[in-house]
């Protein structure tokens, strides 16, 4: 019950938060609208990804996928922000614990994820063939992306002390997994290593679950995206609930100071 | 399993070290349920490593120590559920308003539902915040913020409160208002209150007080018995002469203790303060001779300046 209490506590006030700083969900929407509009409707005239697809309709999963990363991992920024101003300290210190805290973050995290790719996906009759079966299956989709991007953040955002270092480090990180994940183009012939990133990135996975769901070509099977999400999701969350201890009692002790 | 009759802490040689830093050596503390105990020290003498470590939020690099007969290590989550923490900034949530910073410690602290919501307008109304329970977090001056904070920390009812120099930083309005609300706490509900602070006359009424310097307890005992080998009055002496002075006074046998400040320094004196004055005022160099009773502050500068400086990690 009290384990129960202190998520619900987590969740609330992070939501609190995010829709009290509209500017941040609305960045979080403006960012995609601006490749589906903007950019991918200027590489329709020279961008050939076949199978009949317009590169507006092939980007759309891809956009979809920018939407929710971004969303649930740049909700984890309040993670940062937490520890910056000492409210992470008197959460670690609750009698839940850190993996309690660290559940609280991802669900509240992983709604603001699903919530901006909603939004984006309410575009989709105007881009791909969507019924509402097709509509169920993305928003499964979306919030098993979502998770996993809030995890993504939170694994970053666990080690880190200053707000700046997490803006730098997730624009580092995000762009590039991103890139390498076939959402904006295709990775089937990437070379060797590049490959291999790809095939183990899990926003691949992420992107060919919405591919599926719109009846575009994919590379790997329904069996391989799910495991592979889940198989994420776990080792991201053991992760992450390890470097929330304050102490990382499980990895060795701490390199820190206390003034007084 | 929690003995009833344990300690509210129990600190057996504790110490950490950062790296090769010892930042605490080997601390030994005992204190009694419903006691108020201070942590005093200069800024590095391992106040707040002590506490972080009780908080369960440090690991300690030797000793142990318990709450309630909980160790801090071995059973963290039930030592955490008999406290209650302030660090030295106010953990106030700009964006929520007090009220939603309330129910939010309330949460983290397990409550659920009705029993949330009761601590909560407990809480609002024990600490005078109802006219700013609406009010986001940042509107509110640093002094409210800290009334927050402590309304925060108590509104679960923790057995130990664990306060880190909880009144830096506030004006003495609102440092007397903090002061008053924490005794009113302890004489009603017994609570054990363990804090740090800069203000010496703030740890006048403690049941006892600590010293630390350099990582090491330097002194332990109530206000009274620290202030004791002063004697009956200080001689404060200013300027180039006051230390001929001091020597003088040791001859005669009048000096208990001498303490070096910046000007000069101060002279414990057992009685024979005519005396005193007298050899002051005949002597080179002396700018200023004042007579007084003796304070805490007295004894804190005696014990943390003598104390040998801190020690390497093994």
């Amino acid at each position: 019950m009290s384990t129960l209490a202190t998520i619900h506590g987590i969740v609330a006030r992070d939501l609190r938060r995010a829709t009290r700083q509209p500017s941040r969900l609305l960045g979080g929407i403006a960012r995609p609208f601006v490749w589906l509009l903007l950019v991918a409707a200027g590489f329709n005239r020279i961008a050939t990804v076949g199978a009949d697809l317009t590169y507006q309709q092939f980007a759309y999963p891809g956009v979809l996928v920018m939407a929710v990363l971004f969303g649930g991992a740049l909700t984890a920024i309040s993670t940062v922000y937490d520890r910056e101003f000492g409210m992470l300290r008197l959460m670690l210190a609750s009698p839940a614990g850190p993996a309690v805290v660290l559940a609280g973050r991802t669900i509240a995290a992983t709604a603001v994820g699903l919530l901006q790719g909603v939004i984006v996906l309410g575009a989709a009759p105007f881009v791909v063939h969507a019924g509402p079966g097709q509509l169920a299956r993305a928003l499964l989709a979306l919030a098993a992306g979502a998770l996993v991007s809030a995890l993504l953040g939170l694994l970053v955002a666990a080690r880190l002390r200053s707000v700046e270092n997490f803006a730098g480090v997730i624009n580092v990180l995000l762009f590039p997994l991103l890139f390498i994940s076939g959402a904006l183009y295709p990775t089937a012939h990437l070379p060797g290593p590049l490959g291999f990133v790809a095939r183990v990135n899990p926003l691949t996975h992420f992107v060919e679950l919405l591919r599926r769901t719109f009846g575009q070509p994919v590379e790997f099977s329904l069996a391989t995206n799910v495991a592979a999400l889940a198989a994420w999701a776990a080792a991201a969350f053991l992760l992450a609930a390890l470097l929330f201890d304050p102490e990382q009692r499980f990895i060795g002790p701490a390199r820190r100071g206390a003034r007084g | 399993m929690s003995d009833p009759g344990a300690p509210a802490v129990e600190a057996r040689g504790l110490g950490r070290d950062y790296g090769a830093t010892r930042a605490l050596d080997a601390l030994d503390l005992v204190v009694p349920r419903g006691a108020l105990v201070g942590l005093l020290g200069p800024n590095g003498a391992g106040k707040t490593t002590t506490m972080l470590l009780l908080a369960t939020l440090l690991a300690p690099t030797r000793g142990a120590a318990a709450l309630f007969g909980h160790d801090v290590v071995r059973a963290r989550r039930a030592a955490r559920r008999t406290l209650g923490l302030v660090f030295q900034e106010p953990s106030v949530d700009g964006v929520l308003t007090v009220r939603e910073n309330l129910r939010f410690a309330a949460r983290l602290a397990g409550l659920a539902g009705g029993a949330a919501r009761d601590a909560v307008a407990a809480a609002i109304a024990r600490m005078g915040l109802a006219d700013r329970a609406d009010q986001p977090g940042r509107a509110l001056s640093g002094g409210w913020r800290r009334l927050v904070d402590i309304a925060r920390a108590t509104l679960h009812r923790p057995a130990l409160l664990i306060l880190d120099e909880p009144t830096v930083g506030l004006d003495p309005e609102h440092r007397a208002r903090l002061w008053a609300f924490l005794d009113a706490e302890r004489r009603a509900h017994g609570t054990t209150i363990l804090f740090s602070t800069h203000y010496l006359a703030e740890a006048e009424p403690a049941d006892r007080v600590l010293f630390l310097a350099h990582g090491r307890a330097v002194a332990d005992g109530t206000p009274g018995t620290l202030v004791a080998p002063f004697g009956s009055a200080v001689l404060e002496l200013d300027g180039p002469g006051a230390h001929a002075v001091a020597d003088a006074l040791a001859a005669e046998g009048l000096a208990r203790e001498v303490v070096p400040t910046a000007a000069g320094c101060r002279v414990g004196l057992g009685g024979h303060r005519e005396r005193a004055l007298e050899l002051a005022g005949r002597a080179d160099g002396v700018t200023r001779a004042v007579v007084r009773a003796p304070t805490l502050e007295d004894a804190y500068f005696a014990r943390t300046q003598a104390a040998p400086g801190r020690g390497a990690a093994a």
